[in-house]
């Protein structure tokens, strides 16, 4: 063939292919197309067989055409595969979208009691602390209750606590403190001690919104040589920021326990209004959340404490309180309704 | 306590300390201040009139004209609605211009054509007491005394410019139910002088002639009794001030005698009574125990019926009151009364405290006295009682008083050792020993004896018996001081071995795996009703059916400690059923209370229970339709959870317990020993809980800590790969699928001592192809050997011999095996 012919040959190869490549658009069809053009049937195919028999000039013109048409095909058709390629992951995108509004499959959480979630708390931060952790039961003696925690029978302080008896003698313990007399008593005498002691107590007043006849309390209790009064301060300094926030101070108030002396109850800043007075705090800016003081000698003795030697510090928190406080829960009785509308609300993990 | 400010500063010059700043000190000091609130809510410009004449309005019946003289040049004409306005007395006259509680501004006006130049005022509209007045003073116009002075400011009159201190006092501060024990505290407080003894002792000093009452001491519940006999009137009103005072505190104003005898119990904090002195025969006072069922009326018309415990005060033939509680009719003050007897006395604390809270009595009186009365004021406050009677009352001394009785030797002033050092170091402060001899001396306590060796005797007055020990003068130390300059420290750091007891830690990986399973806490009460756990078909010996009663419950709901968990949290559903839930997952870790006996005679064991409730149904998801709760859905839970604790080869077998479904529950064994049950109620139960489709489990968490498997190493990893193969099988549908699992992999290790197979269910079929009373039952089985990777003619053994094996056992037939999964990695 004549030179000029071949090219003619080759530019209408090259435009047909062309044409064909672009109405390709799936890859089965541009499979289709490679197998036409770049198979071994093809034209190109061919028409390099036929190069071997030409003479080396005309050879070289010749392969140097086939060779650009072939490249032109080549990139034209990789073009093509990838283009043809990204085409059908967009479509394949579209079809799969899913509306992401609609809930999760996965098993719902469950939630924890926000009693318990502030027990936990509190827990944690007194394990922080070196403390460690006691429980005592529920059922208690007289003696215990009342008798080794320096309130006789017929003191006044009994007016604080009206108590639900079992027998003369049982009763259901009216706050954590009879656990004083315990632990020191397990662990002594004159051992040093550092423990908090959550747990269930009862008490007769009429439930309403700030009352319960049963309700949450944490007691703690220190005791060693030369433990004083500003350690107590320190220590639930300490608690007040780890639980409400850095920027906490507390107050010490003188108050009255008969298992204390001297007795102090502790305020923090409010956490509503941050000490600038509002409802919650009726505007004194402090919200009482504890009772605590200096170890009565006659506790220490009763536990059979060398009480020249040892003193120690004791405090007692309601962690319901501490609870309706850090959430806004306004009445004490919705933490023993258990409507799951309102226990659903903490199920976020972290406090 | 209710603090008059006013009263209070005749005893200590509070000039330059305002009600609210005196609130923050006293608070300060342990005696909290709950309200601080001036008794003036708004009145201004109102002034005394003198009404001059009254006449019926000529349009209106229930209106009365008045020309009232309020000290100007000219009379006023006030038209006023009050049925007990007449010519003569006077009263409050709101000006024009003036204000009066509640935002009222008084100006001229007209009523039914009459102009009106201000209004006369009712105790109401001047915003007094209204509740602590009688009757006869809050309807109508509030009369004022005819010595009033015309035009003088009513402000000033009624004392409206005083402001209460509301004082919420701890139990062991009796001392401070008095003005003189505040009037101690504010001088210590604020380092001024305290003039209580000036003012309000009496400077009478005729002892000597003992009166006419002659006093037996029968009981030792009173210690020491004194008597004061007077000539003495019914008199119907004290002096306004004397009111106003008794108002402010919070007392009601009754007549000359009793409002006498309440301002001294408030000055002074002595309780005193009055009787009148006709009705004792033989002028004879003895004080006794009450007869058995001796019976009284009391001053508030009861009749009580007494035992042996209670005391009274009597004349030879009769009770004549409660002592330190209640007076009785017989004696009383009458207006025909000519003349009295005034007790001042020292009951025993706990004595009054107890007759009070038998009879559901609770006075001012019998609180003091519970509480403890300070000895040194008896004699002080009854003879300041006597002078103010005869000051105000125009009555007559009888005689001196007299006094029978000894101090008791707990009430005696005492002298407690001090050391300033120790106190330093128990606050861990560092107060100077002349600052604490100061607030020492302010307080009214002497120093004794010498102090070179730094330890001092403190002298501490009777008024002040909540001071016994050295620690209860450090608090004084401190709360005077100050606590605010205590610093902050922490003790010393001592590590325990074990922080946290492992059940306490059981419990709260407990609580977190429950939740992390969707399940919700609850608190529940632990007081039940007495037949709260009959619902369960508890048989009569279960410990269970037998709870332990309280004394006093407050209701027939809570009356019992529960025995079990489920009553409580059958509440619990029913109230969520109630309000939307269409079903839920809950649980709760609390402690039930068993008794050895009934009565109880030793504490109950208290073991701490898991109780799980799921009630009617799941969830609404667009993924999943909302079906019914059932005994999968707990077991899976269940599995979780103890596998979370490490328990593994947990065995469930049929549950054996009253409130369970016997062929939809189980009881889970570990080892051989029962962790606890679940399962689908019993219908009976549920329909006795009211409850319509629900589950439970119960697990004794003691139990579950004392079986906690041991810690454990890793397994190695297999070196070479497992191979699965299903089978289903057919077999009697008694055949539990734990029992054909262990056959199926029993029957390999017995041959083939080096492979090992893993059995697993994965599905349960009846129906068509499978005969009545059959199952088909598909297993995959996982082979695998250590230390090869095994043949498929291995394989294929393996599962030839289950099967065979099975088929021996139970009569199992192949129903289909498959190899898809061969290649499967595990």
């Amino acid at each position: 063939m004549h030179q000029e012919a071949w090219n003619e040959e080759l530019q209408a190869l090259r435009e047909e292919a062309l044409e064909s490549l672009r109405l390709s658009v799936d890859e089965a069809s541009l499979e289709a197309w490679r197998v036409r053009y770049f198979g071994k049937k093809s034209q190109l195919t061919a028409w390099s067989r036929q190069l071997g028999g030409m003479d080396p000039e005309e050879r070289r013109a010749v392969g140097q055409q086939l060779n650009a048409v072939r490249e032109v095909l080549e990139s034209g058709y990789k073009g093509q595969l990838e283009e043809v390629r990204a085409q059908a992951i967009r479509h394949q995108l579209a079809a799969e979208t899913l509306d992401v509004t609609l809930p999760g499959r996965a098993r719902r959480v469950g939630t924890l009691h926000p009693t318990t979630r502030t027990i936990e708390e509190i827990e944690a931060v007194f394990l922080a602390l070196g403390f460690t952790i006691a429980e005592g039961m529920e059922v208690e003696t007289d003696e215990y209750n009342f008798e080794m925690l320096n309130v006789p029978k017929d003191h006044p302080a009994r007016d604080m606590q009206d108590t639900f008896y079992l027998t003369d003698e049982l009763l259901l313990r009216t706050h954590t403190s009879p656990m004083q007399v315990r632990v020191m008593k397990q662990i002594g005498p004159n051992q040093p001690l550092k423990v908090i002691v959550p747990g269930r107590v009862y008490r007769r007043d009429e439930d309403d919104a700030t009352h319960s006849h049963a309700f949450a309390q944490i007691e703690g209790l220190v005791v060693g040589e030369g433990v004083r009064m500003s350690d107590l301060k320190g220590t639930l300094e300490a608690f007040a920021k780890a639980l409400f926030g850095q920027q906490q101070s507390i107050r010490l108030r003188p108050s009255f326990f008969p298992f204390t002396e001297p007795s102090v109850e502790v305020d923090v800043r409010c956490i509503q209004c941050q000490g600038t007075g509002c409802r919650v705090c009726k505007d004194t800016g402090w919200i009482e959340i504890l009772g605590a003081g200096m170890v009565h000698p006659h506790v220490l003795e009763a536990a059979g404490y060398d009480a020249r030697r040892f003193s120690g510090f004791a405090f007692g928190m309601g962690p319901e309180r501490v609870a309706m406080l850090k959430y806004g829960i306004p009445d004490i009785r919705l933490l023993y309704q258990n409507d799951l509308r309102f226990l659903t609300q903490f199920r976020r993990v972290l406090s | 306590m209710r603090l008059s400010y006013k009263w209070l500063s005749e005893f200590v010059d509070l000039t330059g300390v305002s009600p609210e700043e005196l609130a923050t000190r006293l608070t300060a000091a342990g005696l909290a201040v709950d309200s601080v609130e001036p008794r003036n809510h708004g009145v201004s410009g109102v002034v005394v009139g003198h009404v001059l004449t009254c006449e019926r309005h000529p349009n209106a019946d229930k209106l009365n004209v008045c020309t009232v003289d309020v000290g100007g040049a000219e009379a006023l004409q006030i038209v006023c609605g009050a049925e007990n306005v007449a010519a003569g007395v006077k009263v409050p006259v709101a000006l024009v211009g003036s204000r009066l509680p509640g935002d009222v501004q008084i100006g001229k006006a007209k009523l039914r054509g009459v102009a009106s130049e201000g209004m006369l005022c009712s105790a109401r509209e001047l915003g007094l007491e209204t509740r602590w007045l009688p009757a006869h003073r809050t309807n109508g116009l509030f009369l004022l005394p005819q010595t009033a002075p015309i035009g003088r400011n009513v402000v000033e009159l009624l004392d409206l410019d005083d402001v209460v201190l509301d004082v919420d006092l701890t139990p062991n501060r009796s001392d401070c139910l008095s003005l003189r024990g505040f009037a101690y505290e504010v001088a210590a407080l604020l380092g001024r002088e305290n003039q209580f003894d000036a003012v309000a002792k009496s400077q009478t000093s005729e002892l000597s002639s003992a009166g006419p009452l002659k006093i037996h001491l029968e009981t030792d519940a009173c210690s020491v009794y004194a008597g004061q006999v007077m000539d003495a009137t019914h008199k119907s009103e004290s002096p306004l001030w004397m009111q106003m005072r008794l108002l402010a505190s919070g007392v009601r104003p009754i007549d000359c005698l009793v409002d006498v005898t309440n301002y001294v119990m408030l000055e002074w904090g002595q309780p005193l009574h009055a009787f009148d002195a006709d009705c004792i025969e033989e002028e004879t006072i003895i004080v006794r125990s009450a007869a058995a069922e001796e019976v009284l009326v009391t001053l508030d018309g009861q009749t009580r019926i007494l035992d042996e415990t209670m005391t009274v005060i009597a004349d030879p033939t009769k009770a004549l009151g409660l002592a330190g509680v209640m007076g009785g009719q017989n004696s009383e003050i009458t207006s025909t009364t000519r003349r009295i007897v005034l007790e001042s006395a020292a009951f025993h604390a706990g004595n009054t405290r107890r007759t009070g809270q038998r009879l559901g009595l609770h006075s001012e009186a019998q609180q003091r006295f519970e509480r403890g009365v300070d000895m040194a004021a008896i004699l002080p406050a009854l003879q300041r009682a006597t002078d103010l009677l005869v000051s105000l009352a125009g009555a007559e001394r009888d005689g001196g008083p007299v006094v029978v009785g000894a101090m008791d030797g707990n009430t005696l002033s005492r002298s407690i050792a001090f050391s300033p050092a120790r106190c330093n170091r128990l606050l861990g402060a560092n107060i100077e020993p002349a600052e604490m001899r100061s607030i020492f001396h302010r307080l009214g306590f002497t120093l004794t004896g010498h102090d070179t060796a730094g330890e001092w005797s403190v002298m501490v007055p009777t008024r002040r018996m909540d001071l016994q020990i050295q620690e209860d003068l450090v608090e004084e130390i401190g709360r005077i001081h100050g606590l605010d300059s205590i610093p902050s420290t922490l003790p010393e750091l001592w590590i325990s071995k074990e922080a946290v007891h492992l059940d306490h830690r059981l419990r709260s990986a407990t609580r977190h795996a429950l939740a992390w399973q969707g399940m919700n806490e609850v608190f529940t009460y632990a007081f039940v009703s007495e037949g709260a756990a009959n619902a369960l078909l508890l048989p009569d010996h279960s410990p269970l059916a037998h709870p332990i009663p309280l004394m006093r419950p407050m209701s027939e709901e809570r009356s019992h400690l529960r025995t079990h968990l489920l009553p409580s949290l059958a509440e619990v559903a029913l109230h969520n059923l109630s309000h939307g839930a269409a079903g839920g997952q809950i649980f709760e870790i609390a402690h039930v209370y068993l008794a050895d006996s009934l009565p109880l005679l030793q504490r109950p064991s208290e073991p701490w229970m898991l109780g799980c409730l799921w009630f009617g149904s799941t969830p609404e998801s667009f993924s999943e339709r909302p079906r019914l709760y059932d005994f999968y859905d707990a077991k899976g839970v269940v599995e979780s959870w103890l596998t979370s604790l490490g328990f593994d080869q947990l065995q469930f077998r049929p549950a054996d317990e009253s409130w369970l479904h016997p062929g939809r529950s189980a009881q889970v064994l570990a080892k051989g020993v029962c962790l606890g049950s679940f399962g689908q109620l019993h219908p009976l139960v549920m329909r006795s809980l009211r409850l319509p489709h629900a589950l439970y489990g119960h697990f004794d968490l003691d139990k579950l800590a004392a079986h906690l498997p041991e810690h454990r190493l890793v397994s190695p990893l297999p070196k070479y790969p497992q191979s699965r193969r299903d089978v289903a099988i057919i077999v009697p549908e008694e055949i539990s699928a734990e029992e054909l699992l262990k056959a199926a992999e029993d029957a390999v290790h017995a041959r083939r001592g080096e492979v090992a197979l893993r059995a697993e269910v994965f599905d349960v079929y009846t129906g068509k192809g499978v005969p009545a009373g059959h199952r088909s039952i598909a297993m995959a089985l996982t082979l695998s050997a250590e230390d090869r990777t095994l043949t498929e003619d291995e394989i294929q053994a393996s599962v030839d011999g289950v099967v065979e094996s099975l088929a021996e056992k139970y009569g199992a037939i192949l129903r289909g095996q498959d190899s898809g999964h061969a290649s499967r990695m595990e």
